[in-house]
């Protein structure tokens, strides 16, 4: 049992920390719904992050850290899958990678060069040409997008399938842990400026103790996440999904309410993080499903 | 990072696990129904001492006094399976835990000497003289005073829901010996000391838990004094430090919820509506474990205990909690006379937000140290 990062892994939260950076600030003139990570993209393809997860003295762990880490900034562009889940089915396939569930639109389709399609208990993997995807307007802060073709889907076997179901849950609990996070740390930020009755409101008890439980929240959504990438265990990636969904509920309402009227404003970009965290709560079949993988690999239910 | 363990503490818990199952007696799960009842504290007796003669109760105490310097996570493993087992130990745990290495750090020769060994052979009970009736979670506000004498103290004043009063041998007393946070004081007073009445409060958490204690011109020699006078908000912090993680509830909610889960399955009782809230009573018991082993994690690597420590203790109160109302909502019938146990847990879940300073002062400290959110008014 040892929580800290080796000196490889050091060195690559200090390289992402120099590139999160760069892209930490929300241009003034921005007041859109989605910010485009386009820039941050190349930069990842250009210094060969997406594949670190299967550098031995690295491993899906540290991509997990680099998948949160990454959440954590206003501007978003394809990771988490293409960080966690292609690895894990073959790390030559083309990104970037996107999840069609059952013909329902999805985050980066539109511009995905393969797509994960699950269709009730089964899975399978495409690569649609761009007339066959095309995109939907939103209101998910991640650009969303739906296949209107019907492109080759090359069904995984069912033990595959598992697989893929696992890395995915992983992938959603790392990147929910940094989407939550960052939305704390946006209403921390605010709690502390901004004044009523002659004093911070972050000062006011009854909220000061909701952002702490929220923070445990986000903290803990974080370390099942770190574990299960760690171990890539299917019970352990359904928990850490399951808590990830069910805290994210939580956290985003908080987080808001925290706000008030500023945070429904384009001009104070919270929703960058929260209205991707919605995006997050119904993927792989939401808290229900989870809870049953849950069941059926941990509780070993029928 | 590694989430798991290594051959070394594996092979350490199967030793705890064994040794646990060689020395319960079959009632076991009767008997276990909260470390301060008469039957379990009279128990720990002879299980300390066998714990004690298989170098399994102290062994991350310096050799010196009967240990082997292990690291903490043999105390936190040890810990674990004596808490999920029911706490075997007792209210002895807190000897173990930090009243005797508060000693090493800031007792005398003649304190070590004569409070660490009975310890360390688990002979010996102790209790904290720590809340009052008007000081609970303000508890530099406590009143218990202590005057200066001749060749002691006199201690008048009263401590209530003091946990193993009744059977304590001693108490780790904080008493005032002047005004403010800085004259608070640490006397180590004998309960069979004249002038010292201890009475059981009946409570809905178990048999001999919480107790008033009153001081009547309480004479206690110069020695009884631990460290200066004054020094009692600092050894406490040091003292708490080295507890900051706590009891692992968690071990015992975990073990309970599968319990429960199991009873459940084989009744074909286990349906949708309990599949969601089990899973997420088993994913806060697997928060507080990881918060938990990331604090013991930072102690194995010198560092200095940090906000994170309240964080692990709101999620032991998240798993505590929700275990115990998944329980109650899916398997009443065992709080109604079905699994000791069960029982017993959910009489003891409520403790975690409460005992040891109540965790919203926990969220507290957590939106000043960790959230770095400005101070509320005083």
């Amino acid at each position: 049992m040892d929580f800290t990062l080796n000196e490889d892994q050091l060195a690559l939260a200090s390289a992402i920390e120099r590139i999160a950076t760069e892209f930490a600030t929300v241009p003034t003139d921005f007041h859109g719904f989605t910010l485009d990570g386009a820039a941050l993209e190349q930069e990842l393809e250009s210094g060969q992050y997406f594949d670190i997860a299967a550098i031995p003295e690295m491993g899906p762990v540290a991509a997990a850290t680099v998948v949160e880490r990454l959440a954590r900034l206003p501007c978003t562009t394809e990771v988490a899958l293409s960080m966690l889940v292609r690895p894990q089915i073959d790390i030559e396939l083309p990104r970037p990678f996107a999840l069609v569930e059952n013909g329902r639109p999805g985050r980066f389709v539109a511009s995905a060069a393969t797509v994960i399609v699950i269709y009730g208990e089964s899975i399978g993997i495409a690569h649609p040409s761009p007339d066959e995807v095309e995109a939907v307007e939103s209101l998910y802060a991640y650009p969303m997008g739906k296949l209107t073709g019907s492109p080759a889907i090359k069904p995984l076997s069912s033990s595959d399938a598992e697989t893929v179901r696992t890395w995915l849950r992983i992938a959603c609990a790392a990147e929910m842990a940094g989407l939550l996070q960052a939305a704390i740390d946006a209403a921390v930020e605010h709690l502390s400026v901004r004044k009523q009755f002659g004093r911070p409101l972050g000062t006011f008890q009854a909220l000061r103790h909701r952002m702490a439980e929220c923070a445990v929240l986000a903290g803990g959504v974080r370390l099942l996440a770190l574990k299960a990438a760690w171990s890539g265990d299917s019970g352990e990636a359904a928990l850490a999904a399951l808590h990830a969904q069910d805290s994210a509920t939580r956290v985003v309402y908080d987080v808001h309410q925290m706000m008030g009227a500023m945070g429904m404003t384009l001009e104070m970009p919270v929703h960058l993080w929260t209205y991707r965290a919605k995006a997050l709560l119904a993927e792989l079949g939401g808290k229900g499903a989870q809870a049953e993988g849950v069941a059926k690999h941990t509780f070993n239910a029928a | 990072m590694e989430f798991d363990w290594n051959q070394q503490q594996r092979d350490f818990r199967s030793t705890v696990r064994a040794f646990i199952a060689a020395n319960l007696p079959d009632n076991w799960e009767a008997v276990a129904h909260g470390p301060g009842s008469s039957a379990q504290t009279t128990f720990s007796k002879t299980f300390c001492g066998a714990l004690a003669d298989a170098g399994l109760l102290v062994p991350h105490w310096p050799e010196r006094w009967g240990g082997r310097d292990a690291d903490p996570w043999s105390a936190f493993i040890l810990a674990e399976e004596m808490w999920a087992a029911g706490e075997p130990r007792g209210g002895q745990y807190m000897n173990v835990n930090w009243i005797g290495p508060t000693f090493m750090r800031f007792g005398t020769e003649q304190q070590q000497e004569r409070f660490i060994p009975p310890m360390a052979r688990g002979e010996t009970l102790w209790c904290q003289g720590f809340s009052e009736p008007e000081s609970g979670s303000d508890l530099a506000s406590l009143r218990t005073r202590a005057e200066k004498t001749e060749s002691g103290y006199c201690v008048n004043g009263q401590k209530i829901w003091t946990s193993y009063a009744g059977h304590a041998d001693t108490c780790f007393l904080l008493c005032r010996t002047a005004p403010g946070k800085g004259g608070i004081s640490i006397l180590l007073i004998p309960m069979d000391t004249k002038g010292i009445t201890v009475r059981q409060i009946p409570s809905i958490i178990g048999e001999g838990d919480i107790h008033e204690v009153f001081f009547d011109d309480v004479e206690v020699p110069d020695t009884a004094l631990l460290g200066e006078e004054g020094q009692a908000w600092e050894i406490v912090r040091t003292a708490l430090s080295l507890e900051r993680v706590g009891i692992p509830r968690f071990a015992l909610a975990s073990r309970m919820l599968h319990r429960a889960v199991g009873v459940l399955k084989k009744e074909g009782r286990f349906a949708r509506s309990a599949i969601e809230q089990s899973a997420k009573a088993h994913a806060a018991c697997e928060v507080a474990r990881m918060y938990s082993y990331n604090i013991i994690d930072q102690r194995c690597h010198g560092q200095p205990p940090g906000p994170e420590a309240s964080a692990a203790r709101i999620a032991t109160v998240n798993a505590e909690r929700q275990v115990a109302e998944f329980v109650v909502e899916h398997l009443p019938d065992a709080l109604a006379g079905g699994d000791a146990m069960l029982m017993a847990h959910h009489q003891r879940a409520i403790v975690a937000g409460i005992a040891s300073g109540a965790a919203e002062i926990q969220l507290n400290l957590i939106a000043t140290e960790l959230l770095q959110l400005p101070r509320e008014p005083r």
